[in-house]
C-alpha cells in the first residue's frame, strides 16, 4: 500500500530570535496507508506540533509534507481547509463537539461544511459502529466523556477520510472508557482499513497500534512495531520520559 | 447551510444573544421613534386653526431670501424663516376682492392678548372682520362694538370661565385694559387663545400703521390662487407677499412651527443616530464575549473543515437572525414610540400641538433595515480576529488569551485621546455658544473614540488600581482580582459601549442646560439693576415704573431673533438711555454709550468689527442696517447682537417687554408695586423682584404684581 503521509526534512521553530525553540528538527517520517501509528514521547517533545504539521493544520518552518500524495506547502489557507475536509479526520482530547449541535449534526458537520449530503445508510452504520444509535438526538452536554470522544471518532470517519489524526484522544478517559475507545480506532483500522495516527502519552494506548514512533527533543528517535505496553513502557523509561 | 449552524447555535445559547437582541431591539425602536419625529418634522405640516375655513391666505413672505455663490459663476437662492409675522399693507385686500374670481376676503390683524391666568403665549388679539378666516359664528352674545368689547373663542371662554357679561382684563402692547366680554364662539381653538376686538380698535391696538396680518381669499372660481399670485407678481415693488393654500397655510399661521421641525430634524437625526452607534457597539462587545466563550469550539470548526470565510458567514448569520427578529419587533415597537415621544415633546412645548406625528412606514422599514445592517456589520467586526486565528493556536491547552493590542490601535487611541485633550482645554477657553457647540460635540467623539481604542488597557489599569483593596481580602479578593485582570478584555467589551452611551447622553443633556446655566450665570453678572420688572410688561408698565420718584434709569430689554444673511442671531432690544446704570455687557471694545437705532453692539467671537456696517432682517422680515459701535464678552448670556429697543419693537410679534431693570436711589418695593399697581399697564403674571446688587445673586422674594 502507498504512502498516506510522508514528512520530508520537516521542521518548526516557534518564535523567532533568541525566545525561538525548535518543536520539530528535520523529521522525515513515511507513514504507511491504512496502518494504525501511535507517536509517543516526554512532554513537550514535539508529538502535538508533528500531528499538525501531517495534518495541514499548521504550517512546517521547513520541509515538506504530503498528505495522500498532495504537497502542503503550496497551499493556500482555503485549500488547506478543504483539503483536511475531504482527507482527514480530527480526534482532540476533549471539547470536540459543537455544543449547540445534536449528535447526528455533529458527525454529519464535515459533510455538511463541504455542501455534501450524508447517505443515510451509511451514517446509520457509522453511528452503529460506535454505539451511538440509541442517542443520535442528544446534544453533548447529555453525553458522556466516552460517549462524547466516540461522536467525536464517528465526526473523523464520517468523510471517509485518507488518515485520521488523534492527539490523546482517551487523555481525559478513565482506564475502562478509553479502553472503548481505542477498541473502537483499532476496529476502524481492521474492518475498515483506515489510516490513524494517534498522539498518546499513555503505553497501553500505544500497545493499539501497528507501529509506535518515538519523539524526543523534536527528532524521531526510535520505532517500535508490534508493540506491547510493557515494551514501550521500557523504552519510554529509556527515553527519559519518567525518570526525571 | 452557515445559517442553519447559526439558528441552531441561536436555539441552543439563547443567553448569550439576549444583551444584543435587547440592544438592537431598543435602537431599532428608538430609529424608528426619532425617525417618526424626522418624518414628521420633514414632511409634517402644521394644521391651519384661524385660517382653516379660508381656501386661500396671503400674507408678508415669512422667510429671508439670499443668493448663495455656488462658484464657478453659478448662484443658488436659500431661504430661511424669519422669527416673526411678516404683514402685508391693508389695500392689497381691495386689490384681491376685485378680482373676478375672488368671491370676498377677510383680513385679520395680530397682537398679544394675554388674559390673567392664561398662558403666557399664543393667546393673541384680532378684530372680529377675521371670524370668518376660521369660519367662526358666534354661540352667544353678539360681535364686539365698543372699544373695550370683546368676543372670545368656545376654548378659551371655558378655560377662563368667560361668559357674554363677563369683564376681565387682557394685556396688548397698549397697557392692560379692563374689558367686557359680549359674546363667545361656537368653536374653539386647541394650541391658542383668541380675543376678538372690534376691527377699528384691533387695529389701532395692533400697530402696524396700514398693515394686516393676513388676507383670507375666499374663491369663486378654482383659478383664483393662480389670478391672486398674478396679481402679487404684477405689483410693483412693495414688501413681497406670498399666497398659502392647502397645509401651507399653518406654516404662515404658526411661524415658528418652522423651528419646530427643524428641532424635530435635528433631534431625531441626533438620538436616532446616537441609538444605533451605540447598539453597534453594545453587538460588538456582546457578539465579542460571545465568540470569545466559543472561541475553542470556532477553532473545532476551523480543525474540522471550516473555512475563515464559513466561520464569518456564520457569526454574520447569527448577527443578522437577532438582527431581524429585534429590527422587525423594534420597528413595529417603534410607532407607538415615535407617537409617544411626540407627545411628550408636545407636552414639554418643543413642538406645538397641531403639528401631528406623521406615520409612515418609512421610519419603520429604515430601522429594522438600519438594524439589521448595524448588527451585521458589528458581528463581523467581532469576527473578525477569531476567524483570522488559526486553529491550532485555540486548541492549545492553555488558557486562550486575547490578542495583544495592535500597536497602531494604541497609537490611534492614543492620538484621539490627545486630540480630545487638547479640545477639551479649547473648550475651557471658548465662551462663546457658536463655537464652543461643535467643538464640543467633536471633543466627546473623539474622548469616547479614544475610550474605545484603549478600552482594554484602561480596564487593566481600572482593575489593577481597583485591585489593590481587592487583594487585601486573601482568597476570593484574590480570585476575583485575577479573573478580572484576564478578563479585561471581556470588561472593555462592555465598559466601552457604556462609555460612549453615557458621554453622548450627558453631552446632549447637559450641553443645553450647562449652557443655560452659564448664559444665566452671565445675566445675573451683568445685571445692575435694583429692581427687575418682568416678564410680559407693556410700555405704559415701564412709563409708571419710571415716574416712581428716585427711579433714574428704567431699561427695557425685549429679546428677538433676527437673520444676519441667512444665519440666525438672538437679540436683545434694549432702550439705550444711561443703559450702563442697569447692564454690564462686558464691553472689550468702543462704546456702549452710542447705542442708538442705527447702531449695534455685537457678542466678542461671531466676526464682527466695530464700524462695520451690518445688514439685519428683523423679525418681521424688515431690513435694517445697522452699524457696531461697541463689542461685548457676555454674549451667552444677553445675546449675540444688542440693538435699540425702538429697532425691533415695532417688528416682532410681541413687543411686550421681557424684562424692566430699575436702578435708582432709595428704591421702595411699596412704591414701584404701587406704581404697577395704579397703572393699568402690569398685571397677569409679571412679577417684581429686588436685586441686592454686587452682595449676590438676587434674593428670591417676588412679589406678584397682580391677579
Ligand atoms: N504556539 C507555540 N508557540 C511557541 N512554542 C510552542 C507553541 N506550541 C508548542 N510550542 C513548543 O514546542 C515544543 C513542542 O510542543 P508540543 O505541543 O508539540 O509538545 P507535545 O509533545 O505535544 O507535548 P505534550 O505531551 O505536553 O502535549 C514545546 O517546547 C512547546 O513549548
Ligand atoms: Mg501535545
Amino acid at each position: 500500500m502507498s504512502d498516506a503521509i510522508t514528512l520530508d526534512a520537516v521542521s518548526k521553530v516557534y518564535g523567532k530570535g533568541r525566545g525561538a525553540v525548535a518543536a520539530l528538527r528535520e523529521v522525515t517520517v513515511r507513514l504507511p496507508g491504512g496502518g494504525f501509528t501511535a507517536v509517543m514521547g516526554p512532554s513537550g517533545s514535539g508529538k502535538s506540533t508533528f500531528l499538525h504539521c501531517a495534518a495541514g493544520l499548521d504550517r512546517p518552518t521547513a520541509g515538506t509534507v504530503r498528505l495522500g500524495g498532495t504537497d502542503l506547502s503550496g497551499l493556500s489557507e482555503t485549500k488547506l481547509t478543504e483539503l483536511r475536509r475531504e482527507r482527514a479526520g480530527f480526534v482532540f482530547q476533549s471539547f470536540n463537539l459543537i455544543s449547540s449541535l445534536t449528535v447526528e449534526q455533529n458527525v454529519t458537520l464535515p459533510l455538511r461544511l463541504a455542501g455534501r449530503r450524508a447517505d443515510a445508510g451509511k451514517l446509520a452504520a457509522l453511528i452503529r459502529r460506535v454505539g451511538l444509535q440509541e442517542r443520535t438526538g442528544h446534544r453533548p452536554g447529555q453525553l458522556s466523556g466516552g460517549q462524547q470522544q466516540r461522536v467525536a471518532v464517528a465526526r473523523a470517519l464520517v468523510s471517509e477520510p485518507d488518515v485520521v489524526f488523534a492527539d490523546e484522544p482517551t487523555g481525559a478517559l478513565d482506564t475502562m472508557t478509553a479502553r472503548e475507545v481505542l477498541t473502537l480506532l483499532r476496529q476502524t483500522v481492521d474492518e475498515l482499513g483506515q489510516t490513524i495516527v494517534m498522539v498518546t502519552h499513555d503505553p497501553v494506548a500505544a500497545s493499539y497500534a501497528d507501529e509506535v514512533l518515538f519523539l524526543a527533543d523534536g527528532r524521531v528517535a526510535d520505532t517500535m512495531s508490534g508493540p506491547t505496553a510493557a515494551k514501550v513502557a521500557d523504552r519510554m523509561i529509556r527515553l527519559g520520559a519518567w525518570n526525571r | 447551510m452557515m445559517l442553519g449552524l447559526a439558528l441552531t447555535t441561536l436555539r441552543h445559547r439563547r443567553a448569550g444573544f439576549v444583551g444584543a437582541f435587547v440592544a438592537l431591539f431598543c435602537a431599532a425602536a428608538l430609529v424608528c421613534g426619532c425617525g417618526t419625529l424626522l418624518v414628521t418634522g420633514l414632511t409634517g405640516a402644521v394644521r391651519p386653526e384661524r385660517y382653516a375655513a379660508a381656501p386661500i391666505v396671503v400674507t408678508g413672505d415669512p422667510e429671508v431670501h439670499v443668493l448663495v455663490d455656488k462658484g464657478k459663476g453659478k448662484t443658488k437662492e436659500k431661504a430661511k424663516p424669519n422669527a416673526g409675522r411678516a404683514w402685508v399693507p391693508a389695500d392689497l385686500a381691495e386689490r384681491i376682492a376685485a378680482l373676478p374670481s375672488v368671491e370676498r376676503v377677510a383680513t385679520e390683524v395680530t397682537f398679544p392678548a394675554l388674559l390673567p391666568g392664561g398662558a403666557d403665549s399664543g393667546s393673541w388679539g384680532h378684530g372680529w372682520e377675521s371670524a370668518p378666516l376660521a369660519g367662526l359664528t358666534l354661540a352667544a352674545g353678539r360681535a364686539p362694538a365698543a372699544p373695550d368689547e370683546v368676543v372670545v373663542d368656545a376654548g378659551t371662554a371655558a378655560r377662563a370661565h368667560l361668559s357674554p357679561g363677563s369683564g376681565t382684563a387682557v394685556r396688548t402692547p397698549s397697557g392692560t385694559l379692563p374689558v367686557r366680554v359680549v359674546g363667545v364662539t361656537a368653536q374653539g381653538f386647541d394650541s391658542q387663545s383668541a380675543v376678538f376686538f372690534g376691527t377699528d380698535r384691533a387695529r389701532q391696538l395692533a400697530g402696524h400703521q396700514g398693515l394686516v396680518s393676513a388676507v383670507g381669499v375666499f374663491p369663486a372660481a378654482p383659478s383664483a390662487a393662480a389670478d391672486v399670485r398674478a396679481l402679487l407678481a404684477g405689483a410693483s415693488a412693495g414688501p413681497a407677499a406670498v399666497v398659502r393654500t392647502g397645509e401651507d397655510r399653518g406654516r404662515v399661521e404658526f411661524p415658528d412651527a418652522a423651528n419646530a421641525q427643524v428641532r424635530l430634524v435635528s433631534m431625531g437625526a441626533v438620538l436616532g443616530g446616537t441609538a444605533l452607534l451605540v447598539a453597534l457597539l453594545i453587538v460588538v462587545g456582546t457578539f465579542g464575549l460571545s465568540i470569545q466563550q466559543r472561541q475553542r469550539e470556532i477553532a473545532v470548526l476551523r480543525a474540522v473543515a471550516a473555512t475563515g470565510r464559513q466561520v464569518r458567514k456564520m457569526i454574520g448569520g447569527e448577527a443578522l437572525l437577532v438582527g431581524l427578529a429585534a429590527g422587525a419587533l423594534g420597528a413595529v415597537a417603534g410607532l407607538p414610540l415615535g407617537g409617544w415621544l411626540h407627545g411628550r415633546f408636545v407636552a414639554l412645548g418643543v413642538i406645538p400641538a397641531n403639528l401631528p406625528a406623521v406615520l409612515s412606514p418609512f421610519p419603520a422599514l429604515v430601522a429594522a433595515a438600519a438594524t439589521l445592517l448595524a448588527g451585521w456589520a458589528a458581528a463581523r467586526i467581532s469576527a473578525r480576529r477569531t476567524a483570522a486565528v488559526k486553529p491550532v493556536e485555540a486548541l492549545g491547552e492553555a488558557e486562550l488569551k486575547p490578542p495583544q493590542l495592535g500597536a497602531a490601535r494604541i497609537a490611534f487611541g492614543v492620538l484621539a485621546a490627545a486630540g480630545a485633550v487638547v479640545l477639551t482645554a479649547l473648550l475651557t477657553v471658548l465662551h462663546a455658544d457658536q463655537s464652543s457647540t461643535p467643538v464640543c460635540f467633536l471633543a466627546v467623539l473623539l474622548w469616547c473614540t479614544a475610550f474605545a481604542l484603549l478600552g482594554p488597557v484602561l480596564a487593566r489599569v481600572g482593575t489593577a488600581v481597583l485591585g489593590l483593596p481587592m487583594r487585601a481580602s486573601r482568597v476570593g479578593g484574590h480570585l476575583a482580582f485575577h479573573n478580572l485582570r484576564a478578563g479585561a478584555h471581556r470588561l472593555a467589551s462592555v465598559v466601552t459601549p457604556l462609555t460612549l452611551l453615557i458621554a453622548m447622553a450627558c453631552a446632549i443633556l447637559f450641553s443645553q442646560t450647562t449652557t443655560d446655566r452659564a448664559a444665566a450665570a452671565q445675566r445675573e453678572r451683568g445685571n445692575a439693576a435694583d429692581f427687575v420688572v418682568g416678564p410680559r410688561v407693556p410700555a405704559s408698565a415701564a412709563e409708571a415704573v419710571a415716574a416712581v420718584p428716585g427711579v433714574r434709569t428704567v431699561t427695557r430689554v425685549l429679546h428677538t431673533q433676527v437673520r444676519d444673511g441667512l444665519t440666525r442671531r438672538s437679540v436683545q432690544g434694549v432702550s439705550p438711555e444711561r443703559l450702563t446704570d442697569t447692564l454690564d455687557l462686558g464691553v472689550t471694545a468702543g462704546d456702549l454709550g452710542r447705542l442708538a437705532e442705527g447702531t449695534a453692539a455685537a457678542a466678542d467671537g461671531l466676526g464682527y468689527r466695530l464700524g462695520q456696517h451690518v445688514r439685519l432682517t428683523l423679525a418681521d422680515g424688515t431690513a435694517a442696517e445697522v452699524t457696531v459701535v461697541a463689542l461685548y464678552s457676555r454674549g451667552l448670556g444677553f445675546g449675540d447682537l444688542t440693538l435699540a429697543h425702538g429697532l425691533v419693537a415695532a417688528h416682532v410679534d410681541v413687543p411686550l417687554d421681557d424684562e424692566l431693570l430699575v436702578r435708582g436711589v432709595d428704591l421702595s418695593r411699596p412704591a414701584l408695586a404701587a406704581a404697577l399697581h395704579g397703572s393699568p399697564g402690569s398685571g397677569c403674571s409679571t412679577t417684581l423682584r429686588r436685586r441686592l446688587r454686587r452682595t449676590g445673586p438676587a434674593r428670591r422674594s417676588a412679589t406678584s404684581c397682580w391677579g
